[in-house]
This record gives C-alpha cells, structure tokens and sequence, in this order.
C-alpha cells in the first residue's frame, strides 16, 4: 500500500460529496423510526390481544438482520409490482428495523411515569388522545431522549448496508472507486475512519445532552 | 422449488453462521471483558488509549469494518481467511459494546466488597476473580445476550465477503429459481426461528434483573 496522496484526495472528494445523502437518509430514517416506533409502542397499549400481536411483530423484526429486512423489501416489493428506487427501499427497511428497537425504549420510558399520572388526567376530563400526547409522551421524550440518542447514531451506523442495494451514500460511492481501481484497502480505511469521526461525535452530543438531562431532573 | 425446498437449502448456510457466531464469541467475550476491566481500573494516558480502541471499534460501522480489513490486511502481507477476518471483526465490534457494561458493572459495585476483600487479606486480583466477577455476571448477563443476538444478525454480512452462509444461501437460490416471496420469506423465517429463542430469553433476563427501569434504560442504545 504505497502513498499516493492523489489517489486519496480523490477518495475523500468521493465521500464528502456522498456525506448529504448518508446525512439525509439518517435523518428520515431517524424520523420513521420514531414515528413508526411510538405508533407501535401505543397500539400495543391499547388492549391485549393486539398488545400480543405487536409485540409478536417488535420481536420479529429484532430477530432478523438488518441485510435481510433491506434484501427482502428490495426483491420482494418489485415481484408485485412495487417498484421504488433504493434510497427509498433503504430508508423503510432501516425505519422499520430501529422501530422494533425504538418501541422498547419508548414503553421503558413510559414505564417510568407513574400510572396515576394518566389516572389524574383522565379523572380531570382529559381526552384519551390528549392524555397520551400532552401528558405522557411529553414526560416520556425526556426520560428516554439519552437511548433514543445513541439508536439515532445506530441509525447513521446502518447507513452503508445500502451499499448493497446500489445506493450511493458514502459506502458505495467508496466501493464504486474502489473497483473501478480495484484498490480496495485505502478507500475503506479512509471511509472507515471518516465515519469514525462523524459517529464518534455524534455519540458525544448524546452523551453530553445525557449529562445535561440528568443535571436537570436532580432539581 | 417449493417453499419447502427453499428452506432446507437456506439452512444448509446454518453452519457457517453458527461458525462465524461462535469464533466471534471467542474474540468477544475475552476482548469486552478485558477492555471494560481494563477501562475501569487504568488512569491517565493508558485509559484513554483503551477508549480509543473501544470506541474505534464501537463507532465504526461493522460493514465498513468488515470490508476495511478484509481488503486491507492482505496489502501489508497478512492473509487470514475470510472466515477469521469476519468472526474477528464482528467478535470485537460486539465485544466493544460489552465491555462498556462489564466497565458500568464494576462501577455499580459497593466500594465495601473490595476493601473487605482487602481486610481479608485478598489480592487485587483475587479480588476481581472471586468477589467482583459473579457478582457481575447477574448485571450483565442481559446486555451479553444482546450482543449474541446482535452478532449472529451480524453474520448475515459475511455473504457479502462470499460466505456462503445463510443469506448468501439464499442469494445462490435466487439465482437458480425466480420466486422472491418465498425464498427471502424463507430467510426471514430461518433467522427468525434461530434468534427468537434468545430474544425470549434475553427479554426473561432483563426482566429478572432490571426490576429497577433505571438500569434498562441505561443498557438501551448502546447495543446495536
């Protein structure tokens, strides 16, 4: 592996140009792992046998690689017709797969409140809906804002599986340098360490937001 | 091919992913044991370049892990086979994510145990392997199992460096007869039926062991 300073401007070029999209697809993914994760987490409150059902459907999609869950939306979606480009296929597989992860967080952060807090409200007059939303989840997003934190970094972690399924964020356009030149070593050992950075600092926000939410509940 | 055919080819991968989860083991376990000890009792500039490595190996994306020593070890003239190469890499990625919960047990241990273990005449390491170690194999026994759920997804990527494990299995199928459905049904199913035993199991422990929420959410996140 000799140095070739060019060569390795060439691959880092590469890989800020594709950062946006990683960045992007994160922040959706983030977004519909949160959404689908809460939509879970409260139909699973709702009564028991549709609790059972959902948690059935949480711990099948924690039972199963991440690749699997991308390969059989990528296959499986065009055989009936459903035919949407990677990017796409890739955000839905990631969402669905962290919100299994995300539901459990949520019912651990909603765990926590005590019971007669909904209780109260309810007695009050509030409606169910309003019970959930301005009562519990506000209380809840606290409690939990430290481990939703360190899945979003899980989340931006997942991003080069879409290399798989031809997307380009930074994984794959390193991987189309790399055999176009077939060099192989440099390209993901700058990758890597890139990534590196990005989740390492990402890791930090969260635990320093984690500090400051401690600090804040001791008063 | 029936559904039936489909899944019996699948699982001819099972070995290979058994393989690669147990070689992982054997570099997880001893490398989340030592870095969290380690992490725990070192000071200084010593500390710090054992989190280095932890977090190297934590915050870096296990696909690009994978694929950075699979191409890159053969360049500096180490050739490992692509089985080591991927039971390592996984091994210490999860292995990363354990020692933070050996490192969080052994803190959340009362101060007492080990200056009784002193009064009694004990050696610091005597004290570690006879008092401190059981004790905290309670605490972190959920978080381990996990990482063993987390490791064995993780041997889905060993298809991609072309081991024919389970998923690479399916892809050969794939290539043999066109029926989508059910050949990554199937797939889904196999790891299903692998992992969801542990997944039981693991919810059981946390259970058991986290009465108090507080120590769940602690592990939350951490583990992926």
């Amino acid at each position: 592996m000799a140095f070739d300073l060019p060569f390795l401007l060439q691959i880092l070029k590469a890989i800020f140009q594709a950062m946006p999209l990683t960045l992007a697809i994160a922040l959706v993914s983030c977004a519909g792992a949160f959404l689908l994760g809460f939509a879970f987490e409260i139909l699973r409150r709702v009564n028991r046998p549709l609790g059972l059902l959902m948690r059935l459907i949480i711990d099948f999609i924690r039972s199963t690689p991440l690749l699997v869950q991308i390969y059989f939306f990528y296959y499986v979606l065009p055989y009936y017709g459903v035919v949407l480009p990677g990017v796409v296929v890739g955000g839905m597989a990631l969402s669905i797969y962290y919100s299994g992860y995300l539901a459990e967080v949520f019912k651990a952060g909603i765990d926590t409140i005590p019971a007669g807090q909904s209780e109260a409200a309810l007695a009050l007059g509030l409606a169910p809906m309003d019970v959930t939303f301005r009562v519990i989840a506000p209380q809840m997003l606290r409690n939990i804002a430290a481990p939703m934190g360190n899945y979003f970094v899980s989340i931006l972690k997942s991003t080069p599986y879409l290399a798989v399924i031809g997307v380009a964020e930074m994984m794959g356009m390193t991987l189309e340098i790399a055999s176009s030149t077939f060099r192989y070593a440099e390209p993901m050992l700058l990758l890597g360490i890139v990534f590196f950075i990005l989740a390492a600092t990402m890791a930090w926000c969260v635990r320093r937001l984690e500090v400051r939410l401690m600090q804040s509940s001791k008063r | 091919m029936s559904f039936f055919d489909i899944f019996r080819g699948i699982l001819e991968g099972m070995d290979v992913t058994l393989t690669v989860t147990f070689m992982g083991l054997c570099f997880a376990i001893p490398f989340g044991l030592v870095a969290g000890i380690l992490q725990h009792f070192l000071k200084g500039a010593s500390r710090a370049s054992v989190t280095m490595i932890i977090e190297f190996w934590r915050s870096t994306p296990v696909l690009v892990l994978m694929f950075m020593f699979y191409y890159s070890l053969p360049t500096v003239g180490i050739y490992l086979s692509a089985t080591l190469v991927a039971a390592s890499t996984l091994g210490l990625h999860v292995g990363a994510y354990g020692s933070q919960s050996v490192r969080a047990a052994l803190q959340a241990l009362d101060r007492g145990q080990v200056e009784a273990g002193f009064a009694l005449g004990l050696r610091r390491p005597a004290i570690l392997w006879t008092i401190e170690l059981p004790q905290m194999v309670r605490a972190m026994l959920p978080t381990f199992v996990n990482q063993l759920i987390q490791l064995v997804k993780g041997t889905s990527l060993v298809a991609l460096i072309t081991m024919s494990d389970m998923t690479h299995r399916a892809k050969e199928i794939s290539q043999l007869t066109f029926d989508p459905p059910a050949i990554y049904s199937a797939l889904l199913l196999a790891y299903f039926i692998l992992l969801y035993p542990i997944t039981i199991f693991g919810r059981w422990l946390e259970r058991k062991v986290g009465q108090g929420s507080g120590k769940l959410m602690e592990d939350h996140g951490r583990g992926v």
